[in-house]
């Protein structure tokens, strides 16, 4: 599946070019992010609330939350950049959301309704955007998409499960283009859930090649969003090659970077290691846009990116010569050493 | 017999609801029309508006407990049904794709009161939550290792995931599939749907010119999908397949349907393209039929406009009530029970045609001869799925040829 559009939404900005700035400027530390419950502030990889204003979209997004609006965004984002190389029908794209945790923070806004006003004087708006799917509504709405729309929701590997659907259905004649996109938000509950499960390091770094026992993670949240589909042209994101579990995708070239996703979300990082056997360069994102479940949308997104650039990014060791990559993989563990991985290669006329 | 290549084999089906605890049961509370429902018991609540709860459904601590207890009701009858032992399952490649709307969603409430008072509380139950994504934790208590999620597309939920484990089976990906989904009564929705004023003083009414809303209901639908090659391998043969899903966006609204119903009648037709039969070939539809004025009606007058004014429909929440995200998992197995019995119950609750509508659904037991069925939801968000179950001696026409 060719990606032709990218859209996304982090902490260091919005749109494949700020993603490719903070590629290419690497580390920077993250936010201090006060939250209700904490006495004293996190570090975390929280959006600017100036990122989620857009005014082409105000009107349909005026009742959004913020984790619709983020999925919202990053999913225009990813239709305007496509522009005139999206040229499937509306009515035959699909919207296939992941989440790990879903619009939590409405959920706990309905609950306070609950708690402040009793079982009869809650919102009702809160109600329908506390549910996981209302970011796809959003994004169906504000783009007028008419194919199957799902979202999904894992705490291990719910970005795979939804490429494979987009694929599964596109290439059943389901849908001719599948907007396919990873969102979670960052919150109150949230805040103290980090504070007392995570070891949160006290220079805010994440450390995902250290393939540590009891890594670090700072919360991070955003959104990734793909346009993909299989007309015969090429894309400068490349074509999506494979999801496979268990083992690292065999048809192919050597790749020329694995990505780990390591974020010290999952435990014990052992099980990247496995990466070190494929002999290419490592590199590690997740210190740019932080730990989230639904992370391995950034991750494409960040092959993506290198695949337009001709360029890989803070890769260890350096890449050994100057060529452009080719074919990158991105390998996610859970926490039970379960692993995932994504292949993303250079579309064969693929132009920068 | 000519079955279509692209579809599966239906080869269990499991069902637990306030009709009845399995299919036997089921069965008989529809053939006597029985229905019961009542305030709720579960949990304090001041809304009184009747629901249909599960009785007796043991039930071990943690969030989203009383979820994971009806599917694996409706998930153990379904592999028995199916002859799927655990040795059996261990040998093959087995998917768990189920959905749901509660049990996704961290509604602790206890918990949050406790934080927001304190800011302290203990983690039992996020701990509980993160362990219990409904798909993970039964595939964890099956041992299965095949691909495993879950879908939460509110009140489509469990009729999509249906179809994500049919293409999961077509591409390859596993041999058999658990799909279906489950969802239990809770505070959270209750006065959600409340606030929405779309909910029944009295037992709800599918589908009738005086229906004043719907009546929240709780349980689980779960079928067993399986490969061709799979199911010959061990010397099993079904009597049901599952042939066509499909499913498309209103892009309209947040909570209303499409008034026109174009997002329902595209997901139908995708779905009997997906199966290769044509409208006359439907011989009943299991509606979403939630009681509500505006579902009805969109949903009736649209299913009409599809099959014709003659169309056998029903909607079975006059006896389960909605059950959310359980409910298009349930609707496929009332479809699977309608085709293999030969009889499909009355729309309980309907007494008055409605003529904004048109057309009325069946108003008693009513045999049935067809040899494919389909069964619809629709959803919050704008979502509509539609799934054709189908006899396996049915003739078709191959579905929808690969791209």
């Amino acid at each position: 599946m060719n990606i032709r559009g990218l859209g996304v939404v982090f902490s260091h900005g919005r749109g494949p070019a700020a993603l490719r700035e903070t590629l290419a400027a690497g580390w920077r530390a993250p936010r201090e992010w006060v939250t209700r419950h904490r006495p004293s502030p996190l570090p975390a990889y929280a959006l600017r609330p100036d990122e989620l204003a857009e005014q082409g979209c105000l009107k349909t997004l005026r009742r959004a939350d913020r984790f619709s609006r983020m999925a919202a965004l990053a999913a225009w984002d990813a239709v305007q950049d496509a522009g005139p190389a999206y040229t499937a029908s509306r009515d035959r794209t699909a919207v296939v959301i992941a989440t790990a945790f879903g619009p939590h923070v409405t959920t706990f806004r309905f609950l306070n309704d609950i708690l402040d006003f009793g079982d009869t004087g809650v919102s009702p708006t809160s109600f329908s955007h506390s549910v996981h799917n209302a970011a796809a509504g959003y994004v169906g709405k504000l783009l007028e998409l008419h194919g199957p729309t799902v979202t999904l929701t894992q705490f291990a590997f719910p970005f795979h499960y939804a490429l494979l659907l987009a694929q599964a259905w596109i290439e059943s004649g389901l849908c001719d283009a599948a907007l396919v996109g990873a969102v979670d938000e960052l919150g109150d509950v949230m805040g103290y859930i980090c504070g007392h499960r995570l070891r949160i390091p006290a220079d805010g770094r994440i450390r995902p090649l250290d393939f540590a026992a009891e890594p670090t993670a700072v919360p991070g949240e955003g959104a990734a969003f793909f346009l993909l589909d299989r007309a015969p042209t090429s894309s400068p994101y490349g074509a999506l090659e494979s999801v496979s579990f268990a083992s690292p995708p065999t048809s192919g070239s050597a790749p020329d970077l694995c990505i780990v996703e390591a974020d010290g979300l999952n435990g014990d990082e052992g099980p990247y290691r496995v990466a070190r056997q494929l002999g290419a360069p490592l590199a590690g994102y997740a210190p740019l846009y932080g730990s989230l479940l639904s992370g391995s949308g950034l991750s494409l997104a960040c092959a993506a990116v290198s695949l337009r650039a001709g360029a890989i990014f803070g890769a260890d060791p350096p890449p050994a010569g100057p060529g452009a990559p080719q074919r990158i993989l991105s390998l996610r563990s859970d926490c039970s050493g379960r692993t995932a991985w994504l292949s993303l290669a250079r579309s064969a006329a693929a132009t920068q | 017999m000519n079955t279509p290549t692209r579809s599966v084999a239906l080869v269990g089906v499991g069902v637990v609801s306030a009709a009845g605890r399995g299919v036997a049961a089921t069965l008989a509370g529809f053939r006597a029309g029985t229905r019961s429902p009542a305030p709720v018991s579960l949990f304090p609540c001041a809304i009184s508006c009747p629901v249909f709860e599960v009785p007796g459904v043991p039930t071990e601590p943690g969030i989203n407990a009383r979820t994971f207890a009806m599917a694996m009701i409706a998930v153990k009858e379904s592999l028995a049904e199916a002859n799927l032992t655990p040795e059996t399952l261990a040998s093959r490649r087995v998917g768990v794709c189920l959905g749901t709307t509660v049990a996704c969603q961290l509604n602790a409430l206890e918990f949050y009161a406790t934080l927001r008072a304190t800011n302290e509380a203990p983690l039992d139950a996020v701990d509980s939550y993160l362990k219990g994504n409904l798909a993970d934790a039964i595939g964890r208590r099956l041992s299965v290792t095949g691909p495993c999620v879950t879908v939460a597309n509110a009140c489509s939920s469990s009729a999509d995931a249906i179809g994500v484990a049919l293409s999961w089976l077509r591409l390859g990906l596993c041999d058999i599939a658990i799909a279906g989904g489950a969802d239990e009564l809770n505070r959270i929705p209750l006065t959600g749907f409340h606030s929405l004023s779309v909910m029944s003083p009295e037992p709800c009414r599918p589908f009738d010119r005086d229906r004043q809303g719907l009546n929240l209901g709780e349980g689980a639908g779960v079928i067993v999908l399986e490969t061709d090659a799979s199911a010959a391998a061990r010397g099993f043969r079904s009597s049901l397949r599952l042939s066509g899903y499909g499913a498309a966006g209103d892009a309209y609204h947040m909570t209303a349907p499409r008034p026109d119903g174009a997002g329902l009648e595209s997901a139908i037709r995708a779905a009997m393209m997906d199966a290769g039969i044509a409208t006359a070939d439907v011989a009943f539809v299991s509606a979403h039929g939630t009681a509500t004025r505006d579902n009805d009606k969109t949903e009736a007058t649209t299913l009409a406009r599809v099959f014709g004014p003659s169309l056998r429909f029903l909607s079975t929440k006059g006896f389960t009530g909605h059950a959310l995200g359980a409910a298009g998992g349930m609707a496929a197995v009332f479809t699977a029970l309608g085709l293999r019995e030969g009889w499909l119950p009355a729309n309980a609750g309907f007494q008055t045609l409605d003529p904004e509508i048109g057309i009325a659904p069946l108003s008693a037991v009513t045999p049935i001869a067809g040899a494919h069925g389909l069964a619809t939801a629709l959803a919050f968000g704008g979502s509509n799925a539609a799934l054709v179950i189908s006899r396996a001696d049915a003739r078709v026409a191959p579905g929808r040829p690969p791209a």
